[in-house]
């Protein structure tokens, strides 16, 4: 696909509802937030852990003034753990009037997509929940999954996860 | 203004107002004097007046008939008696749920008969009612006077100064007003300075008689032309009226004060009605007066109007949060400045620390000042229980006087926000089971009148309510009965004072032996507890056989800022509240010991106290794993102690509570974060929570 027919697919897809998705990297995969959820993106910090949080719970961080909350993506999907390196980034979103960092491998892109050109998610048993995915979208040659984030990071959500981690030690 | 905010500034009004009134109602049948009386019936008009504009028709049109009612009272037509308090009160419901909820039509009904019932009480008696006159007392009785005075050409060759007779008048009073009349005065070149030419009128106002004002004229109101008029009505008039009366002219205050002569205002009306101007307008643009006095005039005319105090602000307590909050920023990024004046060399660092020296003081003085904004009187808080004592009291047919005191103390508005709840129940636990009924008193050797004291005072940084009853007292042998029942002691174990609290706040834990509509579910006390700890307050209970019960609240001044203790275990810096901090110490090997299902005890002072090692509760690396390396902080929630083991103490700050979300962590022992100067995040332990963790 050439820069030329990328203008005319745009121009015809101009009727259609047109979002703006931050793209970032967690283990193999591409993942997106709608870049209106995003406040900002900050290097590694110092991360206070905080006793008796569940796992994905890294801690907090003092975010000029505020202390918010920071969640390592790769524990809330249940992938490996990793160490941190000068990749590793953490996207600042804002999940019902609160301020949650996410921890992820890497950020990659600020992409436009069609509403139109997300795909329903397909029934994969994979290691997500699928109630946590709003659907797939295509950039260029890449998947990317777009993540609810208003339901993954939600305060009651995160709090029952916390909950289940417990009873299942 | 839109209707909107309209609407809005009159649900905010109207909240206000039927908190007073129904405090003022209590009072009237306490104490009915004419003050409050008047106090009622001002309350009822502005209600009246108010509720038309933001068009609450029905609770226009039903004050409307309250408000003829209590002219009567007013004008001792109907007598001051319980059923009309009664009226009162249930018509003052109806107009705070018509308002907040909505109108029930039968209820108006009904209480629009009964109000009407009232009133023609009133006119059986026989009397019109007549308009009001003498039954306020002004307050200050001031005196205004209009003083004019025309001295004759020749005054000075009798050696008299007529500056120093207006001085002599200035020292009686304030001078409100002030015009001098310049007709007389010829061109420069005819006039003579042996000659007086100037005229003078001044409006004054005086706490002295007028005999004064006429001493002042002594040797010269023989061959001058010198009146004086008391024009007092004019003045207090307005404001004895100000509940509802037809404002006044500008025009008319401009002449009553002497500002415009009465032919001038003709001149001036006659242009009005030709010209459609302003009157103050046309009154500026003649030279009658200058701006300042039409304007002053205005002022006085709107005062009448509305009477709100121009002095207060109304502000919404979001921003006063925010501006707390940004204080509190300007506290951290100066404890960083400060540990960068640390780093720095000797001379340029003392230089820094001096300066930061001094804006310390300015940022202490600045958070007391806005913390002073927070604070408002219990007062308020206190009254309204007067009218739940009198309804409770009635219903369970006991007597029951409620005595106020400290109603001025000040509190944090979030504070006395949130201790109403638990004053209530406290106090209806005092009605219920503290307060006899009159026989029971009177079999006992008391008045049959029991007494409720609400009292609030401030000491060594905290604020104490107490809420005192002089009944009969706690009933010891049921809650020792009941505590045996329930298995919490043996048998033959007796109670000690501080048992007996606990069992008390203990959820379900009830003696009474019906359960009444109001208390005796075993809910209460454990919540009125969970709630004011949540203040970060603590209750304690006091209680004699036979001569009452009181419950003492110790709360913080304030909420949002503390003194915290930085103490360190491995990496980690956590702040114990400074408030419940009773001692630190480096125990002996000797004085701790493991206690079989309960833990580690560390005998403190003759008492054991259970140890809590912190790396080993947190879960995280510490230095010392040996209790006589480390040190222990012994702290203190309610009326239980711990000790709490940390590697070392690194110093004592002012903290910015930020609140943690619950989902963040489980574990209760924690309340808050806080940024320290560095940056860096610390957490705060709660204390409360910690005892209740290990508790379990």
């Amino acid at each position: 696909m050439n820069a030329a027919e990328n203008k005319k697919a745009a121009h015809e897809s101009a009727e259609q509802e047109m979002k703006q998705y931050v793209t970032f990297v967690i283990g193999n995969e591409y993942y997106g937030v709608e870049v209106l959820k995003v406040q900002e993106i900050i290097g590694m910090t110092q991360i206070v852990h905080v006793p008796n949080s569940a796992d994905f719970m890294k801690g907090v961080i003092n975010l000029r003034g505020t202390v918010v909350p920071v969640v390592d993506m790769r524990t809330r999907f249940r992938m490996p753990e990793r160490e941190y390196d000068m990749f590793t980034v953490i996207i600042i979103v804002e999940v019902k009037n609160r301020m949650i960092g996410m921890i992820v491998d890497s950020v990659s892109d600020v992409v436009d997509m069609a509403e139109s050109s997300i795909q329903e998610t397909p029934h994969f048993a994979a290691k997500i929940e699928t109630d946590y995915i709003r659907g797939m979208g295509q950039v260029d040659d890449k998947l990317v999954i777009i993540l609810d984030i208003d339901k993954i990071l939600s305060a009651s959500d995160l709090e029952k996860m916390g909950q289940d981690a417990e009873e299942s030690k | 203004m839109s209707e909107n905010s309209i609407r809005d500034v009159f649900l905010e009004e109207a909240k206000e107002i039927l908190r007073h009134l129904e405090a003022d109602l209590i009072q009237l049948e306490e104490n009915p004097d004419d003050e409050v009386v008047h106090r009622i019936f001002r309350y009822v008009h502005t209600i009246k007046g108010s509720s038309g504009i933001a068009g609450f028709d029905e609770v226009y049109e039903f004050t409307h008939r309250l408000e003829n009612l209590l002219d009567a009272v007013r004008n001792k037509k109907v007598p001051v008696e319980k059923a009309l308090v009664d009226l009162l009160l249930e018509s003052m419901d109806w107009v705070a749920e018509a308002i907040y909820e909505h109108a029930n039509a039968e209820r108006k009904k009904f209480l629009d008969e009964k109000v009407a019932s009232f009133g023609s009480f009133s006119a059986k008696e026989g009397e019109a009612v007549l308009a009001r006159t003498e039954n306020v007392q002004a307050e200050k009785p001031a005196n205004y006077f209009l003083v004019r005075a025309s001295f004759k050409p020749t005054i000075f060759e009798n050696g008299i100064d007529p500056l120093l007779i207006l001085e002599d008048l200035v020292s009686l009073g304030s001078v409100e007003h002030r015009r001098v009349h310049f007709d007389k005065l010829p061109a420069l070149r005819d006039m003579d300075p042996e000659k007086c030419y100037l005229e003078w009128t001044i409006l004054l106002k005086t706490f002295h008689p007028r005999q004064k004002l006429d001493e002042a004229f002594l040797f010269v109101k023989d061959d001058n032309d010198i009146s004086i008029e008391d024009v007092t009505n004019d003045f207090t008039d307005s404001e004895r009226r100000a509940g509802g009366i037809q404002e006044r002219k500008v025009g008319e205050i401009l002449v009553r004060r002497g500002v415009i002569t009465e032919e001038e205002l003709d001149t001036v009306l006659s242009i009005q009605r030709e010209t459609n101007k302003k009157i103050g307008d046309i009154i500026v643009e003649k030279g009658f007066a200058d701006e300042k006095a039409v304007q002053q005039a205005l002022g006085d005319q709107n005062r009448i109007k509305s009477r709100i105090q121009a002095t207060t602000v109304r502000v919404e307590t979001k921003k006063l949060d925010t501006l707390l909050n940004l204080l509190g920023e300007i506290v951290i990024s100066q404890s960083s400045i400060a540990r960068m004046a640390e780093e720095l060399e000797e001379e340029q660092g003392y230089r820094l620390k001096n300066a930061l020296y001094g804006m310390d003081r300015i940022t202490r003085e600045f958070q007391e000042q806005i913390m002073a904004i927070r604070m408002i009187p219990i007062g308020p808080t206190f009254e309204q229980f007067r009218r739940f004592v009198r309804d409770v009291a009635d219903d369970v047919h006991k007597e029951i006087r409620l005595d106020i005191r400290g109603s001025e103390t000040e509190l944090d508005k979030t504070v006395i926000e949130q201790i109403s709840d638990p004053l209530k129940h406290m106090i209806r636990n005092a009605i219920d089971h503290g307060i006899e009924t009159p026989q029971e008193r009177q079999k006992a050797g008391k008045k049959p009148v029991g007494t409720i004291t609400l009292n609030a005072y401030h000491q060594e940084g905290n604020v104490f309510i107490e809420i005192i009853d002089d009944g009969r007292g706690l009933d010891r042998a049921a809650i020792r009965r009941k505590a045996v029942e329930r298995g919490l002691i043996k048998g033959d174990e007796e109670i000690n004072d501080r048992q007996l609290q606990e069992f008390l706040f203990m959820p379900g834990f009830s003696t009474a032996e019906q359960v009444g509509e109001l208390s005796g579910r075993g809910v209460g006390m454990d919540v009125v507890r969970t709630n004011i700890e949540a203040l970060r307050g603590t209750v304690e209970l006091f209680s004699e056989p036979g001569k009452g019960t009181t419950i003492r609240i110790k709360l913080p001044l304030t909420l949002a800022i503390i003194e915290g203790m930085l103490v360190r275990v491995g990496k980690n810096v956590y702040i114990i509240p400074l408030l419940s901090i009773v001692e630190s110490l480096q125990p002996v090997r000797d004085s701790i010991k493991t206690v079989e299902g309960k833990g580690e005890v560390l005998l403190v002072r003759d008492e054991y106290v259970p140890l809590v090692r912190l790396y080993q509760h947190f879960g995280i690396d510490s230095d010392f794993t040996n209790p006589w390396e480390a040190l222990v902080v012994v702290v203190e929630s309610g009326t239980s102690r711990i000790g709490i083991m940390v590697d070392d103490l690194v110093g004592q700050q002012q903290i910015v509570i930020k609140s943690l979300d619950n989902f963040i962590t489980k574990s209760r022992a924690l309340s808050g974060a806080a940024i320290m100067g560095d940056g860096t995040v610390a957490l705060i332990i709660d204390v409360h929570g910690m005892v209740g963790e290990i508790a379990t």
